[in-house]
Order: structure tokens, then sequence, then C-alpha cells
């Protein structure tokens, strides 16, 4: 507001109720003190409030006695901090429960994953070498030439999806990733080996010192042996399926994989 | 070990308990009037109104209880009281408007003369008259600042800005001052 204009009655009446900050009110009311019209005007909107005012202190209907209400107040409070009070109490007590039940749930929890990492850790070293009551081997019906003739081997290496899955799961690993394991044949098909679970067991990649990238070694190596009439088929089979460590040790000449 | 210290607590919950409905009964007194009388004007009467305001208090133990701001608290419960009679009304469909004339024929000054009553009586019923007349907005602004409260208490109470509470004040006070002038 300019000091030479006139307030407008909205900032008159805030001016009267206090509700302007002091620099406003401060110019109000230097503008109301030099000017007439604005005074008479605040005078009205006074005189407005007090009229008002009055009416509404004296023409309301007669409030009635306040004791029953209080007393009905006083009763309500009291229900309601007794309420409160037991429910504060059912609540401590449910909150103890609540976690007693979640600690029993976290052993249990706890329990739970280090047996199924013991289980996974079991797994992981039985893996390099298949279990013998799984995985014992089995092979198909084939002479020493077939074996031989590149075509055969090459198209029995790839094992069905749903085969590798039966595998995982008869291994207790379905979740086991693609990339860590081979489903490996415990007899190669280039020596004879047949597509059966028999003859198939999850193998790590990297995971031992003894991993598939050895094993497939030792099947290339036993194969030249059997092309090459060093060994015969049965014993490159009996060897392989009895222990594959112990064969690629005698067949290497070495305690550990190159 | 445990139950001494459960005793303790529950003692000292019921200590806070007694204190805090000692301070509402006494902010109920202070504002049972303010409150019936608002509730009236929007509509809300007798029994239904004593029913809103045993509601407000009893919302108020529940908001001081849970250690809530307790910063003005009249303006919380005439803010409260809106609500709660805004919702009442919707219910009950009533219609906010005073039932009958006779509060304008009430609690006048017996001193004057009987024509200076029947004045009065007159210029209080036409100042009333243009009270409910106004719409309901500025009837609300106008009975919370008559009740006390602040522009800002008001315009929180009421969901409004503080210049919409300044505009309806100052249009509502020139209405009465027009029907004043007309007397």
């Amino acid at each position: 507001m300019r000091a030479d204009l006139h307030p407008s009655d909205q900032e008159l009446l805030l001016a009267a109720d206090g509700e302007l900050s002091r620099r406003e009110a401060g110019r109000v009311q230097a503008h109301l003190s030099s000017c007439w019209h604005c005074r008479t005007r605040m005078h009205e909107i006074e005189t407005a409030i007090a009229e008002f005012t009055h009416a509404y202190e004296t023409a309301d209907e007669p409030v009635p006695p306040i004791d029953g209400p209080r007393a009905l107040l006083k009763a309500h409070l009291e229900e309601a901090s007794n309420t409160s009070r037991d429910w504060s109490w059912l609540g401590f007590r449910s909150a103890i429960g609540a976690l007693a039940i979640l600690l029993i749930a976290f052993g249990v929890l706890i329990g739970l994953q280090l047996r199924a990492r013991q289980r996974a850790h079991a797994n992981y070293v039985a893996l390099a070498t298949p279990r013998i009551s799984l995985t014992p081997g089995a092979i198909r019906i084939v002479t020493r030439d077939e074996v031989c003739s590149a075509d055969g081997a090459e198209s029995a290496r790839v094992v069905p999806a749903n085969l590798r899955q039966k595998v995982l799961e008869e291994y207790g690993m379905p979740q086991a990733k693609a990339d860590l394991f081979e489903i490996d044949f415990l007899i190669t098909p280039e020596l004879g080996g047949s597509e059966d679970i028999r003859n198939l067991w999850p193998q790590p990649y990297e995971a031992t010192l003894w991993n598939a990238h050895v094993k497939d070694a030792l099947e290339d190596r036993l194969h030249e042996m059997v092309c090459s009439g060093e060994i015969d088929l049965a014993t490159a089979q009996h060897d392989i399926s009895t222990d594959w460590i112990s064969a690629y040790k005698k067949y290497f000449h070495t305690d550990r994989p190159f | 070990m445990r139950l001494p210290l459960l005793v303790r607590q529950a003692a000292a919950e019921s200590a806070k308990a007694a204190t805090l409905q000692e301070e509402i009964l006494g902010l109920f007194e202070q504002s049972r009037a303010g409150l019936l009388r608002y509730l009236n004007s929007m509509g809300v009467r007798d029994h239904d109104a004593e029913e809103v305001v045993q509601e407000v208090f009893l919302a108020l133990f529940r908001h001081l209880r849970l250690g809530r701001d307790r910063h003005n608290l009249r303006g919380w419960v005439f803010r409260v009281a809106h609500n709660l009679g805004l919702k009442h009304r919707n219910l009950t469909r009533r219609i906010a408007y005073p039932a009958d004339d006779s509060i304008f024929h009430r609690q006048i000054d017996p001193s004057p003369n009987p024509e200076q009553q029947v004045n009065a009586r007159q210029r209080q019923g036409k100042l009333l008259a243009v009270f409910h007349a106004l719409p309901e907005h500025d009837r609300c602004c106008l009975h919370l600042r008559a009740e006390g409260l602040r522009y800002r208490e008001i315009a929180k109470a009421l969901g409004i800005s503080l210049g919409a509470v300044a505009q309806s004040l100052a249009r509502s006070l020139e209405k009465l001052h027009q029907a004043d002038g007309r007397l």
C-alpha cells in the first residue's frame, strides 16, 4: 500500500485485527492519522464488529449446564485411558511374543540356510567325481571301429534339456546355473558311453582342480589310445567309469592335472 | 525384576493419563460454549452438538496421548469440531439454519424502556438475520473470528488461505454494516 493511497476495507480490517506486518500496520496507522475518510471507515468497521459481537453473544440460546457433559466426558476419558492401557499392556505382551516368534523363525531360517550350504558344499565336493549310486556309467554296444569313426561320437554329445534338468534334480541342485556345470558323460560317447541318466552327472567347469576340462583331456587321451590300439575299449570304459581321476593320473603319469 | 518395572511403568502411565484428563477437562470448560454456538450455526444442534463436542475432546485426548503437536489447541479443537460437524451434518442431512427466531428475543438488557427494548431487539434480529443469510463459508469465518481465533487458525480450521479469510471477513462485515445502516 502506498502512503498516499487509501487502504482497502480488507487492509483496514487486517489492521484492526492486528494481522498486518509491523511495517504495513505502521503505514496504515500513519494514513489513518492523516485521513478522516479512512478513519471514519475504520470506525464503521469497528462498529460493525462491535454490533455483531453484541448480537452474537446475547442472542444465542443459553448453553445447557456444563456439569452433565463434563462428567460424561470424564467418564469417556477414563474409559479411553483404560482401553489404551489395556492395549498398551497387550501390545507389550504381543510385542514380546512377536519378538520371540521372530527370533525362532530367524533361527530356523539360519539353520536351514546353513544346512542348505552344507548340502551344497557336499554336492560341490562330490561333484568332482560322480556319485556311484546315481552315476555308475552306461554304455552302448559298439565296436572299436565304430568308436573310432568321428561321426558317431560327435552326434551324441548334446544332452537334451529335459534330461539335463533330471540329472540336476537327481543331484539335488535343480537351480544350478548352466554356465557353472557341464552335464558330463561319465563314459564319454567317444568311448561308447550312452545317453543315459546313469551315465550323466553335473561336473563343475572351474570350481575344482579336477574339473570338466581335465576330464575332457582324459577322454581325448583314452580315445587316442583306444584307436591307436594301445589299450582296448573295455579297459578304457572301465578305467574312466571306476575312477576317472586315478585314470588321468595313470595315463598322463602325473598326480596333478596339466 | 520385570514385574516391579511393569508396575512402575503402569503407575507412571496412570499419572500421565490423569494429568492429561485434567488438562482436557479444563479446555473443555473453556471452549464448550463456543463450540456449541459454532456447531449450532452449522446446523448441528442440541444433543447432536453435545455429542460432537464430546467426540472432539476424545479426539484431543488421543491426539495428545500420542504426543502430537500441542501448539494452539483451541484452534485445533475448532478445526476438528468443524470437520466433525460437517460429517455429522452430512450424515443426518440437516439444514444449516437456525430452527426458529426465538433466540432473537432472549437475554435483552432489561434496564431500557420498552421502546428501547423493541428497537434493540429489532436491531439484533436484523443483524443475526444477515449473519444467518451469509454463505456458509463466510458465516464460519465470522463465527470463528467472533470466538477469538486468529486468521491463521481460521484458515487452518476451514482449509482456506489467509487471504480468503480476510476477504470473507471484510465481505461479511460490509454486509452487516449495510444492514445496520438501514435500521
